[in-house]
């Protein structure tokens, strides 16, 4: 696996010898992008915090894996943490930054005494002046994953998410500009930086559901999903898929190539590719209700729609799910979700009618079989 | 830059909030979680519109080049009116409670609501302000307010998603926290979430019961607000309508705490000149306000000693009344009840206090007494102008003008002058303790020395000012912008202009005044003659001087 080539401080040697705008020209011709799942130009993040007026910049790590069916950055943690921190090095190096943060997910605790060390072995070698990385630990929330909750959590307030701009590139941490990049990122940063056969095309995919071989796998953009499906080994024959919980369920189909773009004609998103298979034995109704309970939980509370409209969803889903529903509530459904995503705050607001709007429009039968069950009560009834 | 709003194109400035641009061109967009003098928080998601078709926040979003703008079509209304509903399931409006939201609902269309509450909370019963969680809509202005402006972080948010919401730290009640009542939280809560402890069911059977003698004293921020709540325009001067509804109510008589106030005055700047003639404690703090008492009892324990020991003037002429009133009248003064009407939530909380013997039973805010005079069915803007009570109704206009910001820091200027050069002070009016600046300062020479002054207004200038208070000899502070116009128990009210209307009354109130000098009042040379002898007597010290205490945060 590319993941799990250790760079050995070599691509921070090289980094320095390349110099800062060396280092940029060099990710922007490598193509490197994020891979937490909004797949936006590092390059590009960490030109725009070097080059914002401030007398500090920061760099904060992000490990607060919380998607469900996500789990690569554990693997690459546990696996190739160095390269990771040399990642977060090259960054510093390259913004200009001196204090480094790495908001580790509170259920990844006990990767933590391992990592201190890990941390503590790198900067003594790397030498870099001033330069310090601390691990500061999640509580739990989800939210906290987004960018902006996960910078209101590091600086001690609540985890809620802010409207931008400002972005936390020109205005992060304690009002000065923060580069924040996910843990695959910084780790392929350095080794981007290090190798020249490095492959810009291969993803990490989390694979879990109604499979045998759970696991973490890496394989190139435009993979059949027939030679994904080969790997992970289903029991039973698939019947949908589901991209963490924000990116929408979607039918498999075993000659699509996973690509953005080939998601997103399913109105689905990637994500950072972590693939939940579902098999025939379920009614995607009751996955979708799983989901709705999540963002119930896990929504931050600040704005309106999400706040107001995740546990509305989830009612009208029980509702649907005891057999009780009716047309209408999915109609209300549609619409909640729709409106959600419209007007939320954030992008776990803006996300979290997917699996409801994706489930209705791949599966209807599955939410038909639920509303005919209330039309055979009531008819029963009648009788 | 250009864009279009509405089809219309317009020069914009592209610094401004498209909200800001909305409202400058005339257009109206609803708000709830907004409020102009606080950093926009985006929550409610009610001031929506469209900029390219994309709905977005219009309180917290700034124009692009050559957007498009659009205000009012089916798609923003529609996400306006959905975010009500999911906001308040239930919307209840009753006329008299002129609540903010109910005029959202109408601009919004929204009638009937398809989603049942899922609230259910224990409302908290504080001793001054209540909290119902029930009624709450989460926009977060009380939260802000109380930080921002107060500085005091009483409440915040707790919980996540469906389960946010508004309470003081471990779900304390609010009486059990540090709080200072200042009650701004209620002025600011769009729904009525938030509101004093009603005394009015405790005053209607004092009223009723033939035993008693039912007092009231109002306070001087009254007569510029209350008006208001009768449909009169902001700063409407209704001094002699109060006095009048007061009488129809049933009190027996109606005092005027500006005499407290000139008593204090008299008080206060005896003892600010003592302090200065003999090394004490310096600065001298002002203590009428007593959100500002429980603010630096809370926080400030390093200040206890520059506190003045003056009584508030509402607790002087409280004590005056069931002493000095209560003999010359030939009244039994267990039979006496002392009603404050008080632009202050505060005032519930200090005529409890365990470290004052308080003469004030009962204290009314503005908004309970306008809901008693409708009770009551009195026609409040028919009645004619009636003059207090003379026995302790005489007052001049340096007791007026304590419902303003530096009014107090004025009026005892005013005397203190006089008490320390037997001479008048020749400019009566000092600007530069005038007006809505957060804090002001300015310096007189008293025989010889200089005596810089200082004022501040709100909480978190409170805060401050208290970092260079070493600067000053004499400092006021009022908890509430403003002063106690202000105040927490004044009337909601939703035009920013209108704490400068009030406070213009009252100023205009002190400029037509016969006396504007609190020591020239005859009815206080009288009291002082008759019962106390001279400032700071052993008698004075008695009735009219307080301590305080050092409160734990936790």
């Amino acid at each position: 696996m590319q993941i799990l080539r250790q760079t050995k401080l070599e691509a921070l040697e090289k980094a320095r010898s390349l110099g800062s705008d060396g280092v940029l020209a060099l990710l922007e011709k490598r193509g490197l992008e994020g891979r937490g799942g909004a797949a936006f130009s590092t390059a590009k993040k960490w030109r725009g915090s070097r080059d914002a007026p401030a007398d500090e910049r920061f760099i904060v790590c992000n490990a607060d894996e919380g998607e469900p069916g996500t789990f690569k950055d554990k693997f690459i943690i546990r696996h190739n943490a160095e390269t990771m921190i040399e990642g977060i090095l090259i960054a510093a190096y390259t913004v200009g930054a001196k204090r480094c943060f790495i908001y580790l997910r509170g259920e990844y605790d006990y990767l933590r005494p391992r990592l201190e060390g890990q941390i503590a072995d790198v900067l003594a070698r790397a030498k870099m002046e001033g330069v310090t990385i601390e691990i500061v630990r999640g509580a739990g929330a989800y939210i906290c994953g987004e960018a902006t909750a996960l910078l209101q959590s590091i600086q001690g307030f609540r985890g809620t998410s802010m409207y931008k701009p400002p972005n936390p590139t020109t205005c992060g941490l304690w009002g000065k500009p923060t580069v924040i990049n996910n843990v695959e990122t910084l780790t392929c940063a350095a080794q981007a930086v290090l190798f020249e056969d490095w492959n810009n095309s291969l993803r990490l995919f989390s694979l879990s559901g109604n499979i045998k071989n759970a696991g973490v796998y890496e394989f190139p953009l435009g993979v059949r999903m027939s030679t994904v499906i080969d790997v992970a080994r289903p029991a039973r024959k698939l019947k949908a898929m589901s991209f963490g919980c924000f990116g929408g369920i979607m039918p498999v189909d075993e000659n699509m190539q996973i690509t953005p773009e080939a998601v997103c004609r399913e109105n689905c998103h990637h994500g950072a590719y972590s693939v939940i298979f579902i098999d025939e034995g379920n009614n995607v109704v009751d996955v979708s209700y799983s989901i709705a309970k999540f963002y119930t939980y896990e929504s931050c509370g600040k704005c309106t729609p999400c706040r107001e409209g995740t546990i509305r969803m989830l009612n009208l889903l029980k509702k649907i799910r005891s057999g009780k529903g009716v047309k209408k509530d999915l109609q209300t459904l549609r619409e909640l979700a729709v409106h959600i995503q419209e007007t939320a705050l954030c992008g776990l607001g803006q996300t979290c009618g997917n699996h409801v709007l994706t489930s209705m429009e791949h599966f209807p039968k599955d939410y038909e079989y639920y509303l005919k069950k209330n039309e055979a009560g009531e008819s029963k009834e009648k009788k | 830059m250009k864009i279009k709003l509405n089809g219309k194109e317009i020069e914009a400035d592209g610094g401004k909030s498209l909200l800001d641009t909305c409202r400058e061109n005339g257009i109206n967009v609803p708000t709830l979680c907004y409020h102009a003098s606080l950093f926009p928080e985006a929550r409610c998601r009610v001031c929506l519109v469209e900029m390219d078709g994309k709905l977005v926040t219009s309180c917290s979003t700034k124009p692009r080049e050559g957007a498009s703008i659009i205000t009012n079509n089916e798609h923003v209304l529609k996400a306006r009116r959905l975010n009500m509903e999911l906001m308040v399931p239930q919307p209840s409006c009753k006329k008299e409670d002129d609540l903010e939201v109910c005029g959202i609902y109408e601009e919004v269309g929204m009638r009937t609501a398809r989603f049942a509450s899922i609230k259910e909370y224990k409302p908290d019963l504080g001793a001054a302000v209540i909290r119902d969680n029930n009624k709450c809509i989460n926009c977060g202005r009380c939260v802000r307010v109380c930080a921002d402006i107060q500085g005091v972080y009483a409440i915040d948010f707790a919980s996540r998603a469906h389960n946010e919401h508004v309470t003081p730290y471990s779900e304390k009640h609010l009486a059990d926290v540090a709080c200072i009542r200042c009650g701004q939280c209620i002025l600011n809560c769009p729904v009525g979430a938030i509101s004093e402890r009603s005394h009015i069911e405790e005053v209607v059977a004092a009223l009723d019961d033939n035993e008693k003698h039912v007092v009231a004293q109002v306070a001087p921020s009254i007569r510029a607000a209350l008006g208001e709540l009768f449909g009169m325009p902001a700063g409407t001067l209704v001094t002699g309508k109060t006095v009048a509804a007061l009488r129809r109510c049933g009190f027996d008589k109606v005092f005027d705490v500006d005499l407290g106030a000139d008593i204090t005055i008299m008080e206060e700047a005896s003892e600010l000149l003592r302090r200065v003639e003999k090394n004490g404690v310096l600065p001298m703090i002002t203590t009428c306000c007593p959100g500002w008492i429980l603010m630096m009892e809370f926080f400030y324990h390093g200040l206890i000693e520059n506190m003045s020991t003056c009584k508030s003037p509402h607790e002087m002429l409280g004590m005056l009344i069931k002493t000095y009133y209560a003999k010359k009248a030939g009244i039994d003064p267990k039979k006496i009840v002392v009603v404050s009407i008080m632009p202050c939530t505060a005032k519930k909380f200090e005529s409890t206090r365990p470290e004052m013997e308080s003469g004030v039973d009962y204290v009314l805010t503005t908004r309970e007494l306008a809901r008693l005079v409708k009770m009551r069915k009195v026609d409040f803007a028919t009645l004619p102008d009636e003059e207090f009570d003379p026995a302790l109704g005489i007052s001049t206009g340096a007791g007026v003008i304590f419902g303003a910001t530096g009014g107090v820091m004025e009026a005892a200027l005013r005397t203190a002058h006089f008490l320390a050069t037997g001479k008048e002070l020749e400019k009566l009016e000092v600007a530069e303790i005038r007006g809505m600046k957060g804090i002001k300062e300015g310096k007189i020479t008293l025989n010889g020395k200089e005596i810089r002054f200082a004022c501040a207004h709100g909480g978190a200038n409170a805060r401050k000012l208290m970092e260079r208070k070493d600067d000053y000899h004499f400092i006021e502070v009022m908890a509430c912008p403003g002063g106690c116009i202000g105040g927490g128990g004044q009337p909601i009210y939703r035009d920013p202009d209108t704490l400068r209307k009030r406070t213009e009354a009252l100023y205009s109130a002190d400029r037509s005044s016969k006396l504007r000098r609190s020591h020239q009042n005859p009815v206080v040379k009288q009291i002082y003659k008759e019962m106390l002898g001279a400032p700071l007597s052993e008698k004075a010290e008695e009735l009219l001087h307080t301590h305080y205490v050092k409160r734990d945060r936790f």
